[in-house]
């Protein structure tokens, strides 16, 4: 397994587990999450996001998920990340992804295709850009409160 | 009220005919169709129809209904044509709704007078926002929105150009719960302290992200806004007119929200505001003290912030929320990407804000299914209201007069 599929498998059983501060830890200071409303968006500035934030605010949203006060994850989600179909090219990685989500008596499915950019510091490989491409991003959805 | 009022499916229909089949409904900008023989998919109430712009400059409304065999006729969320074809038969159609032709129309019996597709019959557009009504007389769309055409003032005025465009497609969400908990909380100045509670928090525990770059500072700031204190939401006034439009106003005044910003790109684009306005209607225009603007039934503007939210009852325990934005024509692009930005930050499915409010309507719905306590009462404040001669009544921002304003007008259109 190379180095990249390595981080994202452990980037899906963070998520998993809820270890959501160890989860922040893998972006690189100047990282994105990026989740757009368009296919084919070329950038936040075209259209509106379901998420668009800079790892200053991406930050608010994991103190968030620490809070006993956060309504919409009490009780929290358990959830299945599933990542497939993953290619490597160069600092880049394209993955499939399927999420299932339980909350509260009721499951859900979120499913898309994934890009990740990395950069090399001295922290080692970290996260410049996870983008989130759902096939219904432009669908109504129910609140959204965890990562995908 | 009863609980009857959010849970009952036979309400529910008789909404749908009574209010949302009769009112002035907002149905799109005059943005979203330029050209002659532009036209989009929206929604007027619970039909969908096609917005088109016609040859002569006009607006027509039609059913997305064929006339001959009830298909679809469009199915593209937004195209450009000069007739409308159905799939089905081939039936076509002028973009004023008018037949052009059938096939094999020398089958038919010689008196047969074949019809068009259904037009709605009032349209009308307010400063680019167009509006249309299923009731063929009524008030006018002007007198419909009454104290609160000012909303609309407020926004286009904030346009270096003096005109909108729509931008940026929109954000869906969806919540089970009745359409009229969202009108209800967004001028419940009680609820943030609670039901946001962990977004201030977090907030709080990240300080540094009020001097983070431009979209950071914006978001942490509308975080931290909820966390006013109760003695501070009652300074934040709310202004209920007939017609059961209510806004919430206040913001600056308590120092939650700066009305100006002091940035290069926002001393751009005041000084284009100037060149338009003048200095002293420009500083008029920008210090319009106000956040939500709710417009009875189904819309909610911040003109402030250039977005808009359109409630789309499904039924009586399910509603979607569209989210839409708006370009002020001859501002800086910087101030768009805010624009987005922080419409993404307050009103997308994931909002580290809204989501804790969808979660609580869906917590009501369940809990008024329960037939515990069969009345709800709603009269926090009454002793308060202070009735002004513009028709208007002005309360505290604790007190529950928003919805008893919109009840009374529920009713009312309700014929109850």
């Amino acid at each position: 397994m190379s180095e990249v599929e390595a981080l994202l498998l452990r980037e899906a059983r963070l998520l998993d587990e809820q270890r959501y501060a160890e989860w922040l830890e893998l972006f690189a200071d100047d990282g994105i999450y990026w989740i757009p409303t368009r296919p084919n968006q070329e950038s936040p500035q075209e259209a509106l996001s379901i998420i668009y934030e800079p790892k200053s605010l991406l930050a608010v949203r994991v103190e968030r998920l620490s809070r006993r006060e956060m309504h919409v994850q009490s009780p929290p989600s358990r959830t299945v990340h599933h990542v497939s179909a993953v290619e490597v090219n160069g600092d880049e990685a394209q993955s499939a992804l399927i999420v299932a989500e339980w909350r509260a008596g009721e499951s859900r499915f979120f499913a898309g295709r994934v890009l990740h950019r990395f950069r090399r510091g001295p922290k080692g490989l970290q996260i410049t850009l996870k983008r989130v491409d759902l096939i219904d991003g432009e669908a109504p959805h129910r609140a959204i409160a965890v990562p995908l | 009220m009863h609980r009857a009022a959010y849970t009952d499916p036979a309400l529910f229909a008789l909404e749908q005919e009574r209010i949302f089949r009769r009112a002035w409904l907002y149905i799109g900008h005059e943005s979203e169709v330029p050209k002659p023989g532009d036209h989009v998919l929206t929604r007027l109430g619970p039909d969908e129809v096609i917005l088109a712009r016609r040859e002569d400059g006009g607006l027509s409304l039609l059913h997305n209904r064929c006339a001959h065999r009830g298909a679809r006729v469009v199915s593209e969320p937004c195209a450009h044509a000069r007739q409308l074809r159905c799939p089905y038969h081939a039936w076509s159609y002028r973009l004023d709704g008018s037949l052009i032709g059938v096939p094999l129309a020398e089958g038919y019996a010689k008196e047969t007078k074949l019809p068009g597709l259904a037009a709605v019959p009032r349209v009308e557009s307010y400063r680019g926002f167009v509006f249309a009504s299923q009731a063929a007389t009524g008030p006018s769309l002007s007198d419909f929105l009454g104290g609160l055409r000012s909303a609309f003032d407020n926004l286009v005025d904030r346009a270096p150009a003096g005109t909108l465009t729509r931008f940026g497609g929109s954000l869906r969400l969806e919540y089970r719960g009745n359409w009229k908990m969202f009108l209800e909380n967004a001028v419940d100045l009680v609820h943030p302290g609670f039901v946001h509670k962990s977004s201030v928090d977090a907030a709080r525990a990240h300080p540094e992200a009020l001097n983070g770059d431009a979209v950071t500072q914006q978001g942490a700031q509308m975080f931290l806004a909820n966390g006013m204190r109760a003695t501070q939401w009652d300074e934040v006034p709310l202004h209920a007119f007939p017609g059961g439009h209510v806004y919430m106003g206040g913001f600056y005044k308590q120092g939650m929200i700066a009305p100006e910003r002091e940035d290069p790109v926002f001393a751009r684009y005041r000084k284009a505001l100037v060149e338009r306005h003048g200095e002293e209607k420009t500083a008029a225009v920008l210090s319009v003290d106000r956040f939500n603007n709710i417009i009875w039934p189904n819309i909610s503007v911040n003109a402030r912030f250039g977005a808009m939210r359109i409630v789309r009852p499904l039924a009586v325990d399910h509603t979607v929320v569209d989210v839409v934005c708006f370009k002020l024509d001859g501002a800086p692009a910087e101030m768009h990407e805010l624009t987005l930005q922080f419409v993404n930050l307050a009103a997308s499915p994931a909002s580290l804000v809204a989501s804790d409010d969808w979660e609580i309507f869906e917590r009501c719905q369940r809990g008024l299914g329960d037939p515990g306590n069969e009345w709800i009462d709603m009269g926090r404040g009454v002793l308060a209201d202070q009735r002004h001669s513009d028709g208007s009544i002005v309360s505290g921002g604790t007190s529950e007069l928003p919805i008893r304003h919109q009840f009374a007008t529920w009713k009312s259109w309700m014929g109850l």
